[in-house]
């Protein structure tokens, strides 16, 4: 067991949170919105945790408040997130489709050149030293970190989903214009949408800091964002199952194909090809059709009678 | 600021801008005619620097599985003369297009004709250059690559003038950069705003259905389209790759994400938008003054996303009405 943990603990909490940045892309996706945003916001969440645990500015409160330091840096960068999710939300979800998608994309790259160039997220050489939260010594400990925090995200998904603000966010997606007209507010709920994503991605960030111990520019990138929209799509993005199945699946591929060696990366690539081919709906969506009974088959169409004058 | 850091400064950004914006016609092609983003251009254009510089230089002897193997024994055929190199910066951008046209028949083909949801197009293409990129850095390593000095002639390595007492330099590479780039451009416009290819192109763009009911065979004219986007996406490739040089496998991820910033600035879809775009950006980063320069990077996106907000059709692009 502890063989195992040693091997598989890291890779463990990796497809916990990637579940969890899953979901954080999936949340505007549910009010049919593509935002890529989630990297920007988990950067952010990452660099204020970082910062309030390692700048000698908050060594006072560090003394001060011992291991409660760590919900702070928790709610700090949620709040943060939600902030400037907002900022940003307000002005881009009037953008639609692809304009969305690359409006966020330049947002995350804005945020990456901003802070290799700050110095007080250390520059290109990023925050180390980060120390570690309740005595935890070995990685897999933080599995009680994001696990209590995806199974929270999933039962709030799941009432949000349940409640008057799920049935408005599906409304938006099905016809935008549609639900305007029966009196839902598109962009309030829009933005909504998009700042509980900010939100999750920035606790998550501020998690994961401690985790990696160190923190730079390169944890925000465009590849993690398409890397998020990989595990919404090819778990399923119609299903709230969907991004933790995705995030879990796709962040093992690379593991599970270790034996490949140099071959590995150029699998993997082939992996989200054929992935997005052959399974359109997701993993979850696949798996419910296979679940649902068959439809009838149709009744072989009768000839009409051939009718001679 | 002088005139003669100006009339640098201006240069700089006409060499890159031209780039930028060939480039960017790449993306600008396939989204008129499917409305997807191929995230697969930014490996194409990385591709076809390696192409053409296998073709002039013959090995790789750094790293990779290719270390070692020479084609070219007796020395490149295509190297040392100006018209040689011109003929292996055509084949290397050829090869880029028939890629190109291999993306498009085993991961986008595919995909349309199940009705797949178009985001997926996103990851499939990302995927694509994911295998490209890893390809590359398996075969022959991650060092970075430089044509040699005489491969394309005794050319000088700089024009130099003086304009009022002062000197500027401008590099030879730059000057052929802008001038192959505007005969692409030339070419490009004359091909589909002239010939017949080019009048059932647009006319796939505006609707495939109708094309297909009028006789034009709407695949066919995606092979040609991913064909020129690739071709493109191919020469800009080793234009910046003779500049700078071939720097890795990752070094067509930058320009994939400027070419991003570029089509949307000119406008989706916009073949003159596309060219506007890639100049201005190219010129805005060249006059990025040097004490800022380490936020040159962030001055595409901080456009794109300006312009997304003031003016969401780009600025050549037309504003698609929607229906309800």
């Amino acid at each position: 067991m502890t063989d195992f943990l040693s091997t598989y603990g890291f890779l463990i909490v990796t497809m916990l949170q990637a579940g969890l940045l899953g979901l954080s892309l999936y949340f505007p996706l549910q009010a049919g919105q593509l935002s890529l945003a989630s990297p920007g916001f988990y950067s952010l969440g990452g660099y204020v945790a970082a910062i309030l645990l390692t700048n000698p500015a908050f060594a006072g409160l560090r003394d001060t408040l011992g291991n409660a330091m760590f919900p702070l840096t928790w709610l700090v960068a949620a709040v943060l997130a939600g902030l400037l999710g907002l900022l940003v939300g307000v002005p881009a979800l009037r953008l639609r489709g692809i304009y969305l998608a690359l409006a966020t994309i330049a947002f995350v790259e804005v945020l990456r050149v901003i802070s290799l160039n700050l110095s007080i997220t250390g520059g290109a050489i990023g925050l180390f030293g980060i120390p570690q939260p309740f005595g935890i010594v070995d990685r897999w400990q933080y599995v009680f970190i994001f696990g209590p925090l995806l199974i929270l995200t999933l039962l709030f998904a799941r009432q949000m989903e349940r409640s008057r603000v799920g049935r408005a966010l599906r409304a938006i997606r099905e016809d935008e214009l549609a639900a305007d007209a029966m009196g839902v507010p598109p962009t309030r709920y829009k933005v909504l949408a998009f700042v509980t994503g900010a939100v999750l991605a920035g606790i998550v960030g501020a998690m994961s800091a401690p985790l990696l111990s160190s923190w730079n520019a390169r944890q925000g990138t465009f590849d993690a964002s398409i890397a998020i929209l990989a595990f919404v799509l090819i778990g399923g993005s119609r299903h709230t199952w969907g991004p933790v199945v995705g995030g879990a699946l796709l962040t093992a591929v690379p593991e599970v194909l270790r034996f490949l060696a140099d071959w590995r990366l150029v699998i993997n690539g082939l992996v989200l090809v054929v992935a997005s081919l052959y399974l359109p709906q997701g993993i979850v969506g696949a798996l419910e059709k296979l679940g649902r009974p068959r439809p009838p088959q149709r009744p072989t169409p009768v000839k009409p009678a051939e009718v001679r004058p | 600021m002088e005139l003669s850091q100006f009339i640098q400064n201006l240069m700089n950004g006409l060499a890159i801008g031209s780039v930028y914006a060939i480039f960017a016609l790449g993306y600008t092609l396939v989204f008129s005619i499917l409305g997807i983003i191929n995230f697969a251009h930014g490996a194409v254009f990385t591709l076809g620097a390696y192409f053409t510089y296998t073709l002039v230089v013959g090995q790789f002897e750094n790293n990779g599985l290719l270390k070692g193997v020479n084609l070219f024994p007796d020395g490149s055929p295509f190297s040392g003369q100006p018209l040689t190199f011109a003929l292996a910066t055509l084949l290397g951008a050829t090869l880029a297009g028939l890629v190109a046209v291999l993306i498009e028949r085993l991961a986008f083909r595919p995909m349309r004709s199940r009705g797949a949801d178009p985001l997926l197009a996103l990851v499939s293409s990302l995927g694509v250059a994911l295998v490209i990129v890893n390809l590359i850095q398996l075969l022959v390593g991650a060092e970075i690559y430089n044509f040699p000095s005489n491969a394309y002639g005794d050319t000088p390595p700089a024009l130099s003038f003086t304009l009022g007492g002062k000197i500027v330099i401008i590099r030879t590479v730059q000057v052929i950069i802008f001038a192959v780039s505007l005969v692409m451009l030339a070419v490009l416009g004359y091909v589909i705003g002239r010939t017949k290819i080019g009048k059932a192109l647009r006319a796939v763009a505006e609707s495939p259905t109708t094309a297909s009911l009028l006789g034009i065979s709407v695949d066919r004219f995606i092979l040609i389209t991913f064909f020129l986007s690739g071709f493109l996406g191919g020469l800009a490739g080793t234009l910046v790759g003779t500049a700078f040089g071939v720097a890795g496998p990752y070094f067509g991820v930058v320009y994939g994400l400027k070419g991003l910033a570029v089509i949307v600035l000119g406008g989706l879809g916009s073949i003159p938008g596309a060219v506007l775009g890639g100049l201005v950006i190219g010129l805005a980063e060249a006059f990025v003054p040097s004490q800022y320069s380490a936020y040159k990077d962030a001055v595409a996106f901080a456009l794109l996303f300006v312009i997304l907000l003031v003016r969401p059709q780009g600025l050549l692009g037309r504003s698609a009405i929607q229906k309800v």
